[in-house]
C-alpha cells in the first residue's frame, strides 16, 4: 500500500497508482461529456470509499464505459497539464525527507479518542477523583480507595448534568468493588426489568435505532430477490426491530417476501411467555400490512446453548439472515462461547449476518484500562443524552438507569458475572474472520439515511454517522459508540 | 534549484523557487487530487444545493488521540455547546507516560509556546477539522513549531453561509485567548498565530481583522494557497482555468454557496481588497506569510491580497512557488512542501524568542 496516502485514508497499490490514475482519468472524460453521468452517480450506491480502485472501477462499470482500455489520444482531458510524466516524479531529496508515519488513523487498540465536553474546574476534579480511586484498586489499596469513593461521592453531588450523573454510577460500581459487594453487579434482576429499561433507551436516543436501521438497511440489500426470508434474531428482546423491516418488505416493488422471524430470548416463567406473545403482535402486524409471517420463540439460558437443528432452516426455500444488536459480547465471559455461537451461525449457512455493537473496549485484562476507557465512553453517552432544551423525561431517566448497570457490570463484575465485555470493531473484525466471515460493505444509502434519521432528534447536532472500512458507525460529536457491521460466509 | 530574490523594501520581500523537475506532481498526488475533485465534481448540484450526505460518506476520518504517535497526541473539545463548535486540540507529547484525562489540558511548558489556530481548507464547503488531510497536516504544524495546534471545525456553506465561519473562527480565538493552560510563562499570555488553507486562510484574515478591531494579539497569519476571489476575471484564471484541477466555474459556485444570497463576489469577504472593504491602514494588522501556488488559478487574487497588505503598511512575505498546484502541502513528496513547512517554522519561531 502506499504509505502516504494510506495515513491520508485511502488503500491504494503502489503498483496499481498508475492504473488508478488512468481510471480516474477515464472516469474525469466520461463525465465532462455529459450530466446525466454525474445524475447518475449521484443517486448510485457508493461503497468503501478507502479503497480507490474499487470505488473508480464500480463508477466506470456504473456508467457503462464504452470507452476501450485504450484511451483515444485524440480525446485529450484538459487537466492533463499536471498529469506525471512517465517516472515517478518524487525526488531523490524529497523520499529522503519523507516522514515515516505510524498509523494514526486507523481505529486499532493504539487509538484513544476523547472528548473534552465538560471542562470547568468541577468537571475534571471528580474524574481526577474516580481515576485517582480506580487506580488505588488496581494498587489494592482499598483504604485509600474507600475515602476515594466517598469524595467522589461528594463531588458528583454537586455537579450537574452528565458528568455528576456518570460520576455517580462509577462511584457505585467502585463501591461495590471495594465492598466485594454483590459483584454480579445487579445482573440477578429478572429479564423483563431488562427489557423495559430497553425499551427507554430505545425511545430516548437514537443509538437503538440506528443499530436497527442500519442493520435493517444491509438485510434488505441482502434479500432483495429472495421469495421467503428467515431472520433470526439472536436477542428478541420487544422486537423492536422488525415491523420497519416488514413494512419495507410489504412495499417491496413485485410485493413482500414470506416472513418467518425466529426470536432468541432468555428462558421463560410458567405465568408468562412473553416470546409468545410478542409472535402474537408481530402477527398481526403482518397481517394487517399484508405479510405472510411465521414466528417461533427460542427460549436459551445462553446464546452458546444453541444448536442448529433449533432453528428448523429450510435452505432449499428460504434466505436466511441472522441478526444479532448488543449480544455477541456478553459470551466473551466464558471461553469458547462466542466461537461456539459463530460455528452454529456459520453453519446454517445464512445469506447475511448483522452485528451491531458497542465501539469501545471495555474488555481488556487490567481493571484500569478498562476502567478508563468505560469512563469516557459513558460520558459521551450521558452527554449525549443530556438535553438542555427539553425537561428529564421517564425516558431518559430510565436510560440511565440502563446504562448506569452497564457501568457497574464494567467496573465492579469479573468472571462470568461480568457480561458488559465490549470490543471495538477491529477487535470483531479479526474475530469474525477468523471463524470464516467475509465483510459486507455498508453503503451510501445506509448511511444517508441513517443520518436523516438522526437529524429528527433533539440535539442532532451533535450525532454522527461515520463510514469505516465498510462499516457504520454512530457516534456523539467525534467518539464513534456503536458499530454497525454486516458479514456472508468467505468465499461465498 | 535556482532562487531569484527580489527585495523592494524590508516589509514586502518576495522568494520566487524555480523547480526544474519535469513532472509538475508526483503521482500519488495527483490520484489524491483528482479523486478530491472527482467527488467534489459529484457532490456539488448544479442549482447550488450540496450533497452533503454523500460528502460526509465520502470523507475520510480519523478519530482524536490522546496516545502520543510521532510525538503528537490529540483531543476534540467542544467550546460552545449552542452552535455544537468543535475544536481538535494537537499538543507535543509529554515525557514519559501517555497524558491522562486530566493531563489534557496541563499548562504548556515553555517561556514561549506558539498556538496556532488552523482553519482547514475545502472553499467553505468540505472537509472538517477530523478529515484525515487535516489531522495529519496539523499534527506536521506541531512537531515542526513545537506549538499547541488548534483545529476549528466550523460551520460550512451551503447550509450556513457567512458570517457563520468568520463567527465561528472568532469564537475560537476567544476560546483560545482565554485558556490559562495555553499561556506563555513569558508573560501570562497566550502567543496566538491564526493559519489555514483555500477558505481556511480567508477565514484566518478575517479573524484576523476582527481581533485587531478587538484588542486581541494575533502573532502572525499564515494563509496555504488562501481563497479570494471578485467579479473581474483575471489573467491567471482564464489562463489556468481546467488546467490544474479548479476550475472557474467551481469557483464561482463555491462563492455563490458562501455570500449571502444576493451578493456578488465585490462582497468584501471575497474581495478583502476591492471596492467595498474597510481600509487596513493604521491598524496593528500582525504580519503575513502568504504562500501562493503558480498553479493555482486564482493566483492573481492571493498576489492582489498580499500586494493590498503591503499598499495598507502591514508586513506581508509572499512565497510563491511557481510549479505548485493545490494541495502540495498535503503530501510531504515535493519539495514545495518542505520548503513550506521550513518557512512556516521559521514564521512562527521568530516570535517565539
Amino acid at each position: 500500500m502506499d504509505e502516504l496516502l494510506e495515513v491520508l485514508g485511502y488503500k491504494v497499490r503502489s503498483s496499481e497508482m498508475a492504473e488508478v490514475a488512468q481510471k480516474l482519468e477515464q472516469l474525469e472524460m466520461v463525465l465532462s461529456n455529459d450530466d446525466v453521468g454525474s445524475t447518475v452517480l449521484n443517486d448510485t450506491v457508493h461503497y468503501n470509499p478507502s479503497d480507490l480502485s474499487n470505488w473508480v472501477e464500480t463508477m466506470l462499470s456504473e456508467l457503462n464505459n464504452p470507452e476501450s482500455s485504450d484511451l483515444d489520444p485524440t480525446r485529450i482531458c484538459e487537466d492533463r497539464s499536471a498529469f506525471p510524466k512517465a517516472e515517478e516524479g518524487a525526488d531523490e531529496e524529497a523520499s529522503s525527507k519523507r516522514i515515516r508515519l505510524e498509523s494514526v488513523g486507523s481505529w486499532g487498540e493504539l487509538t484513544r479518542p476523547l472528548v473534552v465536553v465538560d471542562s470547568q474546574e468541577t468537571g475534571v476534579r471528580l474524574v481526577h477523583a474516580l481515576v485517582a480511586c480506580a487506580e488505588a484498586i488496581q494498587q489494592q489499596d482499598l483504604n485509600l480507595a474507600d475515602a476515594l469513593v466517598k469524595s467522589v461521592g461528594t463531588l458528583a453531588a454537586s455537579q450537574a448534568g452528565a458528568m455528576g450523573k456518570v460520576a455517580t454510577y462509577f462511584a457505585q460500581g467502585l463501591a461495590r468493588r471495594i465492598y466485594a459487594a454483590d459483584l454480579s453487579g445487579g445482573s440477578s434482576v429478572g429479564s423483563s426489568f431488562e427489557e423495559a429499561l430497553q425499551m427507554h433507551f430505545y425511545e430516548s436516543c437514537p443509538y437503538l435505532k440506528f443499530a436497527h436501521f442500519t442493520a435493517n438497511q444491509a438485510i434488505l440489500e441482502a434479500v432483495t430477490t429472495a421469495r421467503r426470508v428467515h431472520v433470526i434474531d439472536l436477542g428478541l428482546n420487544q422486537g423492536m426491530q422488525w415491523p420497519a423491516l416488514m413494512q419495507a418488505l410489504a412495499v417491496r416493488p413485485g410485493g413482500p417476501p414470506s416472513f418467518r422471524l425466529t426470536g432468541v430470548g432468555p428462558p421463560q416463567t410458567e405465568s408468562s411467555d412473553s416470546l409468545q406473545q410478542l409472535g402474537w403482535k408481530l402477527a398481526q402486524f403482518a397481517q394487517a400490512i399484508g405479510v405472510e409471517f411465521e414466528f417461533k420463540g427460542l427460549a436459551a439460558e445462553s446464546l452458546s446453548d444453541l444448536e442448529p437443528e433449533m432453528f428448523e432452516t429450510r435452505p432449499e426455500s428460504e434466505t436466511l439472515v441472522v441478526n444479532s444488536v448488543f449480544e455477541l459480547h456478553r459470551l466473551l465471559n466464558r471461553s469458547g462461547s462466542v466461537e461456539k455461537l459463530l460455528t452454529t451461525v456459520k453453519t446454517v449457512k445464512p445469506r447475511i449476518v448483522t452485528t451491531v455493537e458497542q465501539e469501545a473496549n471495555h474488555n481488556g485484562v487490567v481493571f484500569l484500562d478498562r476502567f478508563n476507557e468505560a469512563l469516557h465512553y459513558y460520558s459521551s453517552l450521558f452527554d449525549s443524552l443530556e438535553d438542555s432544551y427539553t425537561l428529564p423525561s421517564q425516558d431518559r431517566v430510565m436510560s440511565e438507569v440502563y446504562l448506569g448497570r452497564q457501568i457497574v457490570n464494567v467496573v465492579a463484575a469479573e468472571g462470568t458475572d461480568r457480561v458488559e465485555r465490549h470490543e471495538t470493531l477491529a477487535q470483531w473484525k479479526v474475530r469474525m474472520g477468523s471463524v470464516g466471515f467475509d465483510p459486507v460493505p455498508l453503503g451510501s444509502s445506509a448511511f444517508k439515511q441513517a443520518s436523516m434519521l438522526l437529524s429528527v432528534f433533539a440535539g442532532g447536532d451533535g450525532y454522527r454517522v461515520e463510514e469505516n472500512d465498510g462499516c457504520l458507525m454512530l457516534g456523539w460529536q467525534t467518539r464513534p459508540l456503536i458499530a454497525t457491521s454486516a458479514w456472508k460466509l468467505a468465499g461465498a | 534549484m535556482a532562487f531569484v530574490e527580489k527585495s523592494s523594501d524590508l516589509s514586502f520581500v518576495c522568494v520566487v523557487v524555480c523547480v526544474l523537475l519535469q513532472t509538475v506532481v508526483p503521482l500519488n498526488t495527483w490520484v489524491l487530487i483528482s479523486n478530491f475533485k472527482l467527488a467534489y465534481n459529484l457532490l456539488r448540484r448544479p442549482d447550488g444545493t450540496f450533497n452533503r450526505h454523500l460528502a460526509e460518506f465520502l470523507d475520510r476520518k480519523v478519530p482524536a488521540n490522546a496516545n502520543p504517535v510521532n510525538g503528537v497526541f490529540s483531543f476534540d473539545v467542544i467550546m460552545d455547546r449552542q452552535t455544537n463548535l468543535l475544536s481538535r486540540v494537537y499538543r507535543p507529547a509529554f515525557a514519559g507516560d501517555p497524558p491522562s484525562f486530566t493531563d489534557l489540558q496541563k499548562p504548556v511548558d515553555g517561556e514561549v509556546v506558539p498556538v496556532i489556530v488552523f482553519f482547514h481548507g475545502g472553499s467553505f464547503v468540505h472537509s472538517s477539522a477530523n478529515s484525515a488531510i487535516y489531522d495529519t497536516l496539523c499534527r506536521r504544524l506541531v512537531g515542526l513549531c513545537g506549538s499547541v495546534v488548534v483545529s476549528v471545525n466550523y460551520r460550512r456553506a451551503p447550509e450556513n453561509r457567512y458570517p457563520c465561519a468568520y463567527d465561528d473562527g472568532w469564537t475560537a480565538l476567544n476560546w483560545v485567548n482565554s485558556r490559562p493552560w495555553l499561556q506563555s510563562r513569558k508573560d501570562s499570555k497566550v502567543h496566538i498565530f491564526l493559519a489555514g488553507d483555500s477558505s481556511g486562510g480567508n477565514i484566518a484574515h478575517n479573524v484576523a481583522v476582527r481581533a485587531v478591531e478587538s484588542g486581541i494579539g494575533v502573532l502572525g497569519n499564515i494563509l496555504l494557497n488562501p481563497m479570494f476571489g471578485g467579479t473581474e476575471r483575471t489573467e491567471s484564471e482564464t489562463r489556468l482555468d481546467g488546467k490544474y484541477f479548479v476550475t472557474v466555474r467551481d469557483r464561482d459556485w463555491y462563492w455563490r454557496a458562501f455570500l449571502p444570497e444576493g451578493e456578488d463576489r465585490e462582497h468584501p469577504a471575497c474581495s478583502p481588497f476591492g471596492p467595498k472593504s474597510k481600509s487596513l491602514e493604521g491598524l496593528s494588522f500582525p504580519k503575513s506569510l502568504v504562500v501562493v501556488a503558480g498553479l493555482d488559478l486564482i493566483q492573481d487574487w492571493q498576489l492582489k491580497y498580499a500586494e493590498g497588505l503591503k499598499r495598507a503598511g502591514q508586513e506581508v512575505k509572499l512565497l510563491y512557488l511557481d510549479q505548485a498546484t493545490i494541495g502540495f502541502y498535503l503530501l510531504p513528496n515535493n519539495n514545495h512542501f518542505h520548503t513550506v513547512m521550513e518557512e512556516i517554522a521559521a514564521f512562527v519561531n521568530a516570535e517565539c524568542q
